[in-house]
Parts: structure tokens; C-alpha cells; sequence
């Protein structure tokens, strides 16, 4: 009997905790579908439900552009972040060689460095190499990172070094062994440094807000932003509309890749 | 007679090559592996931080004919600035509202998700939404459940803190709480995951002893789950120091610092004086944002280490 009381309010507890997590999205969710002909704040659920908002965004508010851009950068600099840091982690974990020690001390004290300090260098610089405005300027943050480095060099440091050992008997060069023997066996850091860079890019909103001045540039983020600069009134049901579409992609590859995240969250415990 | 010199000078021959090859392998390979990150980080990270520490000392407003070196002249006109100290309050008050609730509440939800009860499992994947929702969406969503006609005001009005309609996000009084609020809801899904680790290296038969001396699940977590949670609250406490002292779109998109200053932290500091162009002030008081995430860091290490002698003690 206690004991079953018991289970009923961890139930009730948890339940309770859904509403805090969940209920914010439901409320979104609802304020989207509403149609035109229902106030913003009359009512809670959507009384004639309607998907227009959502046409409207992609019509009025650019969004298809918007979601190209943010598309677009995040599959570039995907790729490219995980070749270079597993590249380049792989020396820092497997060889011995001058300068290691001062390579990987500058890399673990920038991940602390926050980026506010040198974002106005960062825009003049990328001003002077003709990056505003452009997808590639939009992600030099996000194509090599300190974080993802280190995070590569912690997975290979992992890893028993037996195996490339006897590689190397048979005569393979670094390089070959690196992608035939190291890489494979760090697949799932891979897999969460990806889920990093995606979560980085997709969110980014500080860098891409300094660097694009033209709309035809935004991202979501900084798309969603412009758009709430008008924040009442029916607007709120477009705002709302485009924030659950620009949530459903990470919604999306959540659902796919769960473990990864769990996972990853304490590997990224270290990142601060 | 005249075969063995020739079959030595190419083994030697041999040799010497299998050495050059060998010294390229360990001096040239690595930096070959190291090349595109180096490239990067060192013109898009390491030239820009340099560049900043060379502009807190400058006179420089990203136009021609600035740039005079003044020496630690920005330091002293940010330590006069009244709102500096008044975004170095609203960031400490931030991390006060913030820390507690992070600590605590992350916890509550990790012990309850750590039970082995049917449905924990969805449980932790609905707890996690928040952590993956963009910041801009949950900045924006939170905006508008605050707003005045909104449901927290109507809430709040309900079980009687205002007698009208108010959105926290407009009161000076409130408008950091209100914030802080979008802080800790993103970011409890996340600690629950940091503390079911720590949950999880718990051995299981410190409570099956507890349990047969007759302890209570309350005195069970008091003297059981809490101390052996130590190092988890500690790195959950660093990480919310570090994150919250960068705290900035929550702000930026909701109140923008307003009203009146009222949530305009260290990092909103240095984004107006960017925003104005004043872009050395901007350096130097990132320099000063760096000098206190390093020493708040350590501060915390040195605290908990001792914290963790006393306990062993």
C-alpha cells in the first residue's frame, strides 16, 4: 500500500515536470495553429486549427532562404570539422614529436577564451577577407574547433594502441593508419562531435547576427530574430510557426541519434 | 671479391634512407596531420584573440587614424564607468539566481528518472527537449509565455505575487529573475544527464545496507546520494559559473539589457561598446570577462578539493 503510493507521486512529480519541459512547446504548437480568425491570446488550444501560419512564413517570411542558408552551413562545416579535428588530434594523441606539448596547451586554453573578447577582431578580420556575408564566413567558427580537438584526442587516447602497431609491421604509413585502423574505432566521438557542430551551427546566433547584413544571408536564427523585432499580434502565430519548424530538424536527428546525446553531454562536461 | 662493398654501400644506402624517412615521420608527418586546424585556429582564433589583447591597449574604433597605444587607459575608464559595475552586479546576481536552482532542481530530476520504474526512460527524453530546442526558439517561446496577456503572468496573478496582468520581463525588479528563468529551464535536462552519471557510479549495496539498518528514502539521499554527489555538484557549478558569466541571447532577444539596465550583464556590457563601436573598451572588458570565468574556475576547484579532503577527514 505505501509502496504504491509512493509510485503514484513519483508519477504525479514526474508528470509535473513534463508540463515545465514540455508545456512551453505545446503552447508554441498551439499559438501556430491558430487561424486568423482566433485572437493570440483567446483561448489556449487552437479553436480552428489551421496550418496557414506556416505557408505565411515560408511566403512572407522568407523562411524558405533562411532554412537553405542554415542547411547549407551546417553541411559544410559538418564534414570539414570532423576531418580536420580527428586529423589533427591524432598526432596530439599517437606521435612524439617537438612542439606537442605547446600545441596542445594553446588548444586547451582557448576552449576557455569566450567570444566576446575577440569577436570584434574576428568581424574586422573577416571584413578584410571578404567573408561577410558569405556561407563560408558564416561557419569559420565551426570548421576546426579547439573543443572538437580535444574531444578527437581523448577518443584515440582510448583506443588500445596494439592495433596500429601491427599495422604499422605491415608496413602502412601514418596516414593509413589513421584512417584505416584509428578512425574507425572512434566512430561514435565522431558521431557526437557531429551532433556538437550540428547542435553549434544550427543555434549559432551571436557570429552570424555580426556577420551577414544582407537577408538574403540569414540563418535561421538571426531570420527569427529579425522577424520578432515585431513581437504582437498576429505576428506572434508567424514567430511561432517558424520556431517549431526551425526546432523540428534538431527534434529530427535527436529522435535518431538519442544514445549520442546522452553520451555526449558528459564528453562535453569539459567544454564550458 | 668486389660483391660484399656493393651489397653493404646498398644496404647502407638503404639505411640511410629508411632513416630520412624515418626522421620525416616523426618531424614533418605530424605537423602534416596538424596542418588544416593549425591554418584555422591560428588565423580565425589565435590572430583574433592576440588581436584583442593588443586593442584593450589601444585607442581603436575600427576606423583610419585611431589605434594610439594609451596604455591601461581603458581599463581605468571601464573601472569608472558606473554601468560596468552595474553589469558586473546583474551578472553576479544572474549566477546567484541561477546557481542554486541548477544545483538542485537537475538533481531532483536525476533521481527521479534514475528509479527503476516503467516510463523513466521517456521521461529523460522529454526532460532533454529543452537542452536541443535552438536558444533563439527558446528565448523567443519564453518571450512570449511571459508576455503580459500571457499564462506565467496570468499564474502569478492567480496564487496572488500581482494583483494585475504583469510581464516579469518588463519590471527592472523582475526582468533578471525572468531571464534566469530561461537559463535554468534550458539547462535542466542537460545536469540531470551530468548528475545520472554521477547517480549511476553510486555501488548499489551502500543502499541495500542502508536499507536493512531501516533508513528512510529521505535519510537514504541525505546521508547516501548528497555526499556522494559531491564531485558532480561541483563540476555542475563550475559549468554553471563559466556558462552563466557568458549568458547573452536569453537576454539579447528577450529584454536586450532593459529595462533601464536592469539585465544587462558583462557580456551585454561588451556587445553595446562593440555596438558603439567602441571596440577597445569592448577588448578590454573581455579581457577582464576572461581574467574572471579562469579565476572563478579555479576558485571552484580549490574550494571543492577541499571540501572533498574535509569529507574524507
Amino acid at each position: 500500500m505505501k509502496k504504491n503510493s509512493k509510485k503514484i507521486w513519483n508519477y504525479a512529480l514526474m508528470l509535473l515536470i513534463t508540463v515545465l519541459t514540455l508545456g512551453p512547446f505545446l503552447i508554441t504548437l498551439f499559438m501556430s495553429l491558430k487561424s486568423s480568425g482566433q485572437g493570440i491570446y483567446d483561448g489556449l488550444l487552437p479553436t480552428d486549427p489551421t496550418l496557414a501560419n506556416f505557408f505565411t512564413a515560408f511566403k512572407k517570411a522568407n523562411l524558405g532562404t533562411y532554412f537553405l542558408n542554415t542547411i547549407i552551413v551546417t553541411a559544410i562545416a559538418i564534414p570539414l570539422n570532423l576531418l580536420f579535428c580527428s586529423l589533427a588530434a591524432y598526432p596530439l594523441a599517437r606521435m612524439d614529436f617537438k612542439g606537442r606539448s605547446v600545441v596542445l596547451a594553446l588548444i586547451i586554453s582557448t576552449m576557455m577564451v569566450p567570444f566576446q573578447l575577440y569577436m570584434a577582431p574576428l568581424f574586422q578580420l573577416s571584413g578584410q577577407l571578404g567573408l561577410q556575408n558569405t556561407h563560408i564566413g558564416l561557419i569559420i567558427m565551426q570548421v576546426s574547433t579547439a573543443f572538437g580537438i580535444f574531444l578527437m584526442r581523448q577518443a584515440y587516447l582510448r583506443i588500445p594502441k596494439e592495433l596500429e602497431e601491427s599495422a604499422y609491421l605491415d608496413g602502412a604509413n601514418k596516414f593509413k593508419v589513421w584512417y584505416m585502423v584509428a578512425l574507425p574505432l572512434v566512430k561514435p566521438t565522431l558521431v557526437t562531435l557531429a551532433i556538437f557542430t550540428f547542435m553549434g551551427t544550427w543555434g549559432d546566433y551571436l557570429w552570424p547576427l555580426l556577420n551577414t547584413t544582407e537577408s538574403n544571408m540569414y540563418t535561421l536564427s538571426i531570420g527569427l530574430a529579425q522577424l520578432s523585432q515585431n513581437f504582437d499580434g498576429s505576428n506572434l502565430k508567424l514567430i511561432s510557426a517558424a520556431s517549431i519548424l526551425t526546432t523540428i530538424p534538431t527534434l529530427l536527428i535527436f529522435i535518431w541519434l538519442q544514445k549520442y546525446f546522452i553520451s555526449g553531454a558528459t564528453d562535453g562536461a569539459v567544454k564550458g | 671479391m668486389n660483391k660484399e662493398p656493393v651489397a653493404l654501400a646498398q644496404v647502407k644506402a638503404k639505411t640511410i634512407q629508411k632513416e630520412k624517412r624515418r626522421l620525416n615521420a616523426k618531424y614533418f608527418t605530424p605537423w602534416l596531420f596538424l596542418l588544416p586546424s593549425i591554418v584555422i585556429l591560428g588565423v580565425f582564433l589565435i590572430i583574433p584573440i592576440l588581436e584583442a589583447f593588443k586593442w584593450s591597449f589601444l585607442d581603436y574604433k575600427i576606423i583610419a587614424d585611431s589605434g594610439e597605444f594609451v596604455g591601461i587607459e581603458n581599463f581605468k575608464e571601464i573601472f569608472k564607468d558606473k554601468d560596468f559595475w552595474m553589469s558586473l552586479l546583474n551578472t553576479i546576481l544572474f549566477l546567484l539566481i541561477v546557481l542554486p536552482l541548477n544545483v538542485f532542481l537537475p538533481m531532483i530530476l536525476a533521481v527521479l528518472v534514475n528509479q527503476k520504474i516503467k516510463g523513466v526512460a521517456t521521461f529523460r527524453i522529454l526532460y532533454y527537449l529543452p537542452v536541443i530546442t535552438p536558444m533563439v526558439v527558446a528565448a523567443l517561446i519564453w518571450k512570449m509565455l511571459y508576455s503580459q496577456n500571457g499564462i506565467i503572468s496570468a499564474l502569478l496573478v492567480k496564487i496572488g505575487i500581482f494583483d494585475s496582468p504583469t510581464n516579469l520581463l518588463v519590471q527592472s525588479s523582475t526582468a533578471l529573475i525572468g531571464v534566469a528563468m530561461i537559463t535554468v529551464w534550458k539547462g535542466l535536462g542537460y545536469y540531470m544527464i551530468i548528475y545520472l552519471a554521477g547517480l549511476q557510479s553510486i555501488p548499489k549495496d551502500v543502499y541495500e545496507s542502508a536499507s536493512i539498518d531501516g533508513a528512510s528514502t529521505f535519510q537514504k539521499f541525505k546521508s547516501i546520494t548528497f555526499p556522494m554527489l559531491a564531485p558532480s555538484v561541483t563540476l555542475v557549478s563550475v559549468m554553471t559559473i563559466i556558462a552563466g558569466m557568458k549568458v547573452f541571447e536569453e537576454i539579447a532577444l528577450t529584454t536586450g539589457g532593459g529595462p533601464s539596465g536592469a539585465t544587462t550583464t558583462l557580456v551585454m556590457y561588451i556587445y553595446n561598446k562593440f555596438m558603439d563601436l567602441d571596440v577597445s573598451i569592448a577588448s578590454a572588458a573581455g579581457l577582464i570577462l576572461l581574467i574572471l570565468s579562469i579565476g572563478a574556475s579555479l576558485l571552484q576547484m580549490k574550494m571543492t578539493s577541499k571540501n572533498e579532503d574535509d569529507l574524507r577527514a
